[in-house]
């Protein structure tokens, strides 16, 4: 049965669930009982509390993307919720942006206090409003920036849906997904709560299934070692579910001579402080991995195939933790280039014969700076290299971004808007969709299941360790 | 020339040009009263390349995916912000250069340019009114101020031939709006234009930091590779 025209998705009556809140006060977590992780307090004045973090956080970026919308609706054009809505005019990014503009108006706007019913300015009634609010910014929204890009205004809706985020996260008004992430992140560094003896032995079991399926030996994944050209961090889906990229990357290190380090504590560089907007956790996170390479010596940051790792570490976690960059911190797709134009990796584009596409990060194209070095990696790895339609800074998110792989109860909206980017994937005619984000992987993987694609998702490690040339070792 | 409409034309303007210009200042102050975020990072890109970029875009319609969508949408904008610009001229020429408006050319130039900015108007009404999306955003502000920029675009079609001599109310229509329109604005969405460098600088100040903007095609390889980082 189609949906009628107009009708309003489900994920915006998500109620709030505070299961895992009650858990975490009861076992009294220690960023529980540090303030740093907050909860929601049914009896506060929640809007008061809302009011005064709005007052206290905005800053003038903010300020100007709230006065400069003129509410021409072309952002519509840009959304993936709103192209694959058309009937349903919420999903219009200056409408979502609107649910907290009108707060901005009525409490700070000069227009807004006087008359507010005129710039349809209003506070939030109560918590149901702030949960409305929640379900907006957490659920109908990938923070991709496609809307920001195309604004003749230059509004960064994308930065006001992660400073509501943040407001909302500091009242605990937040999807549980979301929550337990954060929590993770506080109590054990990072976001999959890997304890430091998985992690060393998952590490340890990696380096020896590379030995025997590549047969190099002396093959190394160290540890904590000091004076190195450069630490390297991951993101803990790869010491959980995928250590195969953690191993294309040390056979690959291993063939450029590379001398190269993971540190035992601040090895995740994913960082929940991006979507939950909690510059704290954003800055505990990203201080982790710095504190790390100051520790060590490192004389560089590389960061693994990871979208919003790569733009929390490289970008947004200095301004975070107040630190100035004096690391050089940059993707590993930039190491690989500097691998192969200084000759020391050899590769073999017919080793990856079939047709190749390639997806875009929101967070590294959008936010970053990387467009073309990835497809150069690409060209020189990939016998039949192809583009989706539009790519780079144009491309459309994987829908799994800002967060929404760890909201369930958002899912059926996501995988709707996700027409979009089945269209396009199917439309390249590849048998492999190629991305440099581990988060990208899974939202990838889950369009092409629901949507019935005949392509698999690869990362360019995988493929650049694949295209590795025999009797390629330097070291 | 009635001593009302050469009061109309003359001090009132004035006047409401200063209160204009003094909300304006107080509106300026009021965003630079908003702290500044710091960057700390080193930068993948040039800021000023970046803030060139992004205040120019307004003017490179194939540099946003929207647009280039909807062109349609962009000669509508063009059209009506010439319209605006023609108007606002046609207050300073009628009482300053009012010899200006005796060439007949002139006239009829003006007057096409406000008159397709007057067509222009009453189509964003109706999409406005029409698509679910830009209706459901749309707030009385918005709406009035439309309908407001539509009446004064006729009221200047026909005040440009400034013949007073003949019947004076174009003319106090078209000044008694903008004298009503410069008290105005700085409270309605009509202010966007102030607003506009700042966003755009602040949002091209960022993104050219990072390398994003200017905006760069796929495809840019050259012999040598991607840049250098």
């Amino acid at each position: 049965m189609g949906r009628q025209k107009n009708e309003s998705p489900p994920a915006l009556k998500s109620p709030l669930e505070t299961n895992s809140q009650e858990k975490a006060r009861a076992a009294n977590l220690s960023s529980v009982a540090e303030g740093r992780l907050k909860l929601y307090n049914p009896q506060a004045d929640n809007v008061r509390k809302f009011l005064d973090l709005l007052e206290r956080k905005i800053n003038r970026s903010l300020a100007l993307s709230f006065v400069a919308c003129v509410h021409c609706g072309l952002c519509a054009e840009s959304c993936h919720y709103a192209l694959a809505r058309p009937d349903d005019p919420t999903m219009t990014p200056a409408y979502k942006a609107d649910q907290i503009r009108r707060i901005f108006k009525r409490h700070k706007d000069w227009t807004g206090r006087i008359i507010p019913w005129w710039v349809q300015a209003r506070y939030p009634r109560d918590d149901e409003g702030l949960n409305f609010l929640k379900n907006i910014v957490f659920g109908t929204c990938s923070a991709c920036r496609r809307c920001t890009l195309n604004c003749p205004m230059g509004v960064d809706t994308a930065a006001l849906v992660r400073y509501t985020r943040g407001l909302l996260t500091e009242l605990g008004v937040v999807p549980e997904g979301i929550f337990n992430v954060n929590r993770d992140q506080w109590e054990s560094g990072n976001q999959m709560a890997v304890t430091e003896k998985d992690y060393l032995e998952t590490i340890a079991w990696a380096r020896d299934e590379l030995e025997s399926e590549t047969g190099i030996r002396g093959i190394e994944i160290p540890v904590d070692r000091t004076d190195c050209d450069f630490l390297y961090v991951i993101n803990p889906r790869e010491i959980k579910f995928d250590p195969r990229s953690l191993g294309d990357a040390a056979r690959i290190f291993h063939c450029a001579g590379e001398r190269w380090t993971l540190p035992k504590w601040g090895w995740d560089m994913t960082n929940f402080g991006l979507f939950s907007g909690d510059d704290r956790l954003g800055a505990y996170v990203a201080g982790n991995v710095y504190q790390a390479a100051a520790r060590l010596r490192s004389r560089r940051i590389v960061i693994s195939e990871c979208g919003h790792g790569y733009r929390s570490t490289r970008w947004e976690g200095y301004n975070w933790a107040g630190r100035d960059q004096t690391v050089p911190t940059e993707s590993v797709v930039i190491t690989l280039i500097r691998y192969l134009r200084q000759g020391r990796i050899k590769v073999d584009p017919v080793k990856n014969p079939d047709p190749v596409t390639f997806h875009d990060s929101c967070n590294i194209t959008r936010s970053g700076d990387l467009v073309e070095e990835p497809r150069w990696v690409l060209r020189r790895v990939c016998a039949d290299f192809r583009e989706m339609e539009p790519h780079g800074r144009e491309n459309f998110c994987c829908t799994g971004g800002g967060g929404l792989l760890s909201t369930p109860e958002y899912r059926p909206l996501r995988l709707e808007a996700a027409k979009i980017k089945a269209k396009q994937l199917q439309a390249t005619g590849a048998k492999l969709v190629c991305t440099m984000c581990h988060n990208c992987v899974d939202g990838l993987a889950d369009v092409i299941k629901h949507y019935k694609l005949n392509l698999k998702v690869v990362q360019i490690l995988e493929l650049v360790s694949r295209a590795l040339a025999n009797g390629n070792v330097q070291s | 020339m009635s001593a009302f409409l050469r009061l109309l034309e003359n001090e009132v303007q004035i006047v409401a040009l200063l209160f204009l210009a003094t909300v304006y200042l107080f509106r300026v102050l009021w965003i630079l009263r908003f702290e500044p975020t710091r960057e700390r990072t080193q930068p993948a890109g040039s800021e000023r390349e970046g803030i060139t970029y992004s205040l120019l875009n307004i003017s490179m319609p194939w540099s946003m995916e929207a647009v280039r969508k909807k062109p349609g949408f962009y000669v509508q904008f063009v059209i009506f912000h010439s319209g605006v610009t023609a108007a606002i001229a046609a207050t300073f020429i009628i009482p300053y250069r009012p010899e200006l408006f005796q060439k007949r050319a002139v006239v009829l130039i003006f007057q096409i340019i406000i008159g397709a900015a007057f067509v222009v108007g009453l189509i964003r009404l109706r999409r406005r009114l029409k698509v679910p999306a830009v209706r459901l955003i749309s707030t009385p502000d918005d709406y009035f101020s439309l309908l407001l920029m539509i009446l004064y675009f006729a009221a200047a079609v026909l005040a440009v031939p400034n013949r007073f001599q003949a019947a004076e109310w174009p003319l106090i229509l078209f000044f008694g709006l903008t004298a009503f329109f410069l008290i105005y604005v700085p409270f309605s969405k009509i202010s966007h234009y102030l607003y506009y460098p700042f966003a755009r600088y602040v949002l091209g100040k960022t993104m050219g930091h990072r390398g994003v903007f200017p905006i760069k095609k796929a495809n840019e390889e050259t012999a040598f590779g991607p840049p250098e980082k």
